[in-house]
């Protein structure tokens, strides 16, 4: 975030209430950032680290108050890979002052909403509740990052959950296996090498102990940024907020054990058999990190190529040639390097094969030709109005500040990456292209039809 | 700030128009809604509708298909076609500062479709092709599974998206019959939200209406559906399965039946939240499945009420056991008054999330014209959800969900499930096994 401090500094509102809690309880404010046309996001830092961004819209009589952790599956090691997203089960169960089944029993009649996710570089939890239940909502969230309680039972029956969880998304998903594979062959180094559910010997492995360690080392005030966007007074806000969290300890947060991944000089490939009806085609091409200058220019490629039904790759092999049922890319928006993946589902009878090749020279046309006016220009408006579409909600505001003030520092980047967007030209998507889609960094993974052998560990 | 904003109407051509005015975002939302659905596709040919709305869009004003969807790119603007059972609807999304030449798109696309052949021959192959990627998942698997058991003799039974074979069957010369039937301005619904004021809307009606033929079409007279008596198994046979989908139906309720809301409100005690007994149960206490839900759908005629859940194969034959446990004596022993107030404290506060948004609003408003239910329909649901008594909960309970009619589908390997699921649900008066890539589905 770019702080632009107003004039007065602190709102005057806010500093006379804020004058009345004891220093240590007491935020700082940083600055605001404008969010759009009409809106603005607050900055506030309390004295134990706790960054609290504040968005003001009274449109409705709701409000998102959604909670970021800088920890995720990057942050796990071998033979405990999972631990965030088990662990961010685990914060919905007994506290100290909490029976279990409470948390959700006072949000769900108050008319909350809840829910939360874990990925590779953030795990988040977001509470969507009618404006009146705010004192509730930071009294409970205040509470399971205080005094949660891990025990055998709670963690046990958890692991059964999130084992679940993973033969839902994973095991039994065609789409979700392949794109397990992907990532695990694409990456041997990096801890982008593990999915975030984890792999199931490590789910089944946990034990209360783990998961005690990792909420001392990483639930702590310093360590999150707490989202509230809607209807509520910001006063009443800071002070709440001071009150329940103020007296929290921060921790001593470990350095970061990242190994980057080593540059990649020959195309990896897999190949699988699966019970699906048709082959299926998964490719990876090592990609910009969310910071990079290219990532923008990345983003826009990939909306020309596969973004809706004009774009070049669904043209040509959906709607030309129907070879493929669809076609898909999508660029992680990660903090480190990842994956640009493109991926294609072949019709009854076409092989994975034939669509690769119309990729390949799709790819290769856009390194050597630029891109037209026409198609820049459809590939922007697309942007724009997904950007525009996704902040209709306060949960969706609430997850587009949270998510790149989490992965960026900068609350408002949506749109200051829609503003470079604009700026894109012909040459920035070929250097782009030129610069990720080269042969030599893909890892191809293709599916074919049929049944595994049985008794065959994945 | 006014928070209760509600939208305005007026008609247009004697079209009702439903208008939500927020100038939040820079969008304009416009969708126009036609009351006869999927139900009216004649028997075998299945997918009629469906096909037709989305030839529609894709023949607007007989431009070739890439030109609308450059068109549609360039404007930033989005248009999709949706078929349910009771409503067939067009809708889409717009940059404010595009809408005049997103409305003659849309105006095109509903009035002047050219319905071209060879389009509709791309469009078959893409259907068909969509339905054996459908092979895929196994949770619309078993949905449809179960569909067809449950209402065997009404269109509830049948699938919107038709089956390979149904879709083959349809020619084009029945499309274009079809669309001289349904395609009439007395039928239709319109709405649109967010950055537009009344006065504009009414004027856009005027447009998108102009070449719509009038007269009206057919009215859905299927009726009420009917269970068949006793308990029927469907298994979907999938291989390699390590995790099962279970969903079991029974009839429901339609939302102006006198006791729908208090089915609602006993039914969310059931398997609405996430402190429900069937969560609770299924997940919280035994760890056997990430998700267990029930869900009372609505619609014209009286949907099948649904039990979700998705445990391991080793747990399956006991979770289906244990939620048919559940379900027994939710209906036998009823709901606490405890829980009768935990449920409408949640569901009124929660409704404050159905009408956040300007885009909502609208679209509850034009549900509620094509379910044919009052205008405060939506507006008055707090009140309705208010006055639910514990006796009439538990008499709702008693009255629609009878334990010995209903049907549980499955959808794993039936070699190793059948036996197991037999021994397990007591009560089980027919088997039924089903390839999950046989192309009944």
């Amino acid at each position: 975030m770019s702080p632009t401090p107003s004039s007065s500094g602190t709102p005057n509102r806010v500093t006379k209430l804020l004058d009345k809690l004891p220093p240590e309880l007491r935020p700082r404010y940083l600055g605001s950032t404008p969010f759009g046309p009409s809106l603005e996001v607050k900055r506030f830092l309390y004295p134990n680290g706790l960054e609290v961004l504040c968005c003001e819209d009274p449109s409705a009589p709701v409000l998102a108050y959604h909670t970021w952790f800088r920890v995720g599956s990057r942050h796990e090691r071998p033979g405990k890979t999972g631990l965030s997203h088990l662990f961010e089960h685990l914060m919905f169960g007994e506290t100290k002052n909490l029976r279990a089944g409470e948390y959700d029993q006072r949000l769900e009649e108050a008319g909350a909403e809840t829910n939360a996710s874990t990925w590779l570089d953030f795990t988040q939890y977001s509470v969507n509740a009618p404006a009146k239940a705010l004192p509730l909502v930071i009294r409970l969230e205040a509470e399971r990052l205080r005094n949660l309680l891990l025990t055998e039972s709670q963690v046990s029956t958890e692991k059964d959950v999130v084992a679940n969880e993973r033969r839902y998304r994973v095991d039994d998903d065609i789409e979700g296996a392949t794109s397990e594979l992907l990532w695990a062959t694409a990456f041997e180094k990096h801890s982008y090498h593990w999915p975030t559910i984890g792999w199931m010997s490590d789910i089944l492995g946990f034990t209360p102990e783990d998961c005690e360690a990792f909420y001392r080392t990483y639930y702590a005030p310093n360590n999150a940024t707490v989202v509230v966007v809607g209807d509520f007074s910001l006063p009443a806000l800071l002070k709440r907020i001071g009150e329940h969290y103020g007296t929290l300890s921060p921790a001593q947060l470990p350095v970061e054990d990242i190994t980057p991944e080593l540059p990649q000089s020959e195309e990896r490939r897999v190949e699988v058999t699966k019970p699906t009806p048709t082959e299926k085609l998964a490719l990876g091409y090592r990609g910009p990190a969310l910071g990079d200058f290219d990532h923008i220019a990345a983003s826009v490629l990939a909306e020309v190529l596969a973004g809706g039904r004009p774009s070049r790759l669904v043209k040509r092999l959906v709607h030309d040639l129907e070879l493929a049922t669809d076609v898909r890319m999508f660029l992680g928006p990660f903090r480190d390097p990842g994956l640009i993946e493109i991926s294609a589902t072949a019709r009854d009878g076409h092989r994975a094969e034939a669509l690769e090749t119309i990729i390949n020279e799709e790819l290769l046309r856009v390194q050597k030709e630029p891109v037209t006016v026409d198609e820049l220009a459809r590939a922007l408006a697309r942007l724009e109005l997904g950007l525009l579409a996704g902040l209709e909600t306060v949960e969706g505001k609430a997850s587009t500040i949270g998510f790149y003030e989490t992965v960026l520092g900068r609350p408002a980047a949506a749109f200051e990456r829609l503003e470079s967007m604009h700026k894109m030209t012909a040459s920035d998507l070929m250097r782009a292209a030129r610069r990720f889609l080269r042969p030599e960094t893909r890892t191809a993974i293709v599916v074919r039809r049929g049944a595994e052998p049985e008794g065959v560990a994945p | 700030m006014n928070h209760k904003t509600r939208p305005q109407f007026a008609t247009v051509r004697g079209v009702p128009v439903v208008v939500e005015t927020c100038h939040a975002l820079p969008l304009v939302n416009l969708t126009l809604a036609r009351t006869t659905g999927a139900v009216i596709d004649p028997v075998g040919q299945e997918g009629l509708t469906r096909l037709l709305s989305r030839l529609t869009r894709r023949t607007a004003g007989g431009r070739p298909l890439q030109t609308i969807e450059e068109t549609l790119d360039r404007l930033g603007g989005s248009m999709g076609a949706d078929v349910s059972y009771s409503a067939a609807s067009m809708s889409g999304t717009v940059i404010a500062r595009s809408l005049v030449p997103f409305v003659e798109l849309f105006a095109d696309a509903l009035g002047k479709p050219s319905l071209d052949v060879t389009e509709f021959e791309r469009l078959k192959r893409e259907t068909s092709a969509e339905i054996i990627e459908g092979q895929d998942n196994d949770r619309a698997l078993a949905h449809r599974a179960l569909r067809r058991a449950i209402y065997p003799d009404h269109p509830y039974g049948r699938t919107a998206t038709g089956t390979l074979q149904s879709v083959a069957r349809i020619d084009h010369a029945s499309l274009v019959a079809q669309d001289r039937v349904v395609r009439r301005r007395n039928s239709l619904l319109l709405g649109m939200s967010g950055s537009i004021e009344l006065g504009e809307a009414i004027d856009v009606a005027e447009r998108l209406l102009d070449a719509v033929p009038e007269g009206a079409a057919p009215v859905d007279a299927s009726g009420d559906p009917c269970v068949p008596v006793g308990r029927k198994l469907v298994i979907v046979d999938k291989p390699e399965r390590s995790q099962t989908q279970i969903l079991v139906g029974l009839a429901g309720t339609k939302p102006d039946d006198p006791d729908h809301s208090a089915l609602h409100v006993a039914m969310t005690v059931f398997g609405g939240t996430f402190s429900s007994r069937l969560m609770q149960a299924v997940r919280v206490e035994r760890g056997w499945s990430y998700g267990a839900y029930a869900s009372l759908p609505i619609d014209r005629f009286r949907q099948a009420m649904t039990i979700w859940t998705f445990p391991s194969k080793q747990d399956a034959p006991a979770c289906a056991r244990l939620t048919l446990e559940l379900l027994e004596r939710l209906i036998a022993e009823g709901i606490t008054a405890k829980e009768l107030g935990f449920a409408k404290n949640s569901l009124i506060r929660s409704h404050a999330f159905s009408i956040d948004t300007a885009a909502k609003r609208m679209s509850l408003a034009l549900d509620a014209a094509l379910l044919g239910l009052p205008v405060d329909f939506y507006e008055r649901y707090e009140e309705r959800i208010a006055s639910v008594t514990l006796e009439q909960a538990n008499l709702a309970l008693q009255a629609r969900l009878d334990p010995g009619r209903l049907v549980i589908a499955v959808v794993g390997n039936a070699r190793e499930l059948r036996e197991r699921l037999l021994e397990s649900v007591p009560g089980i008066t027919g088997v039924d096994v089903v390839p999950f890539d046989s192309g009944e589905l």
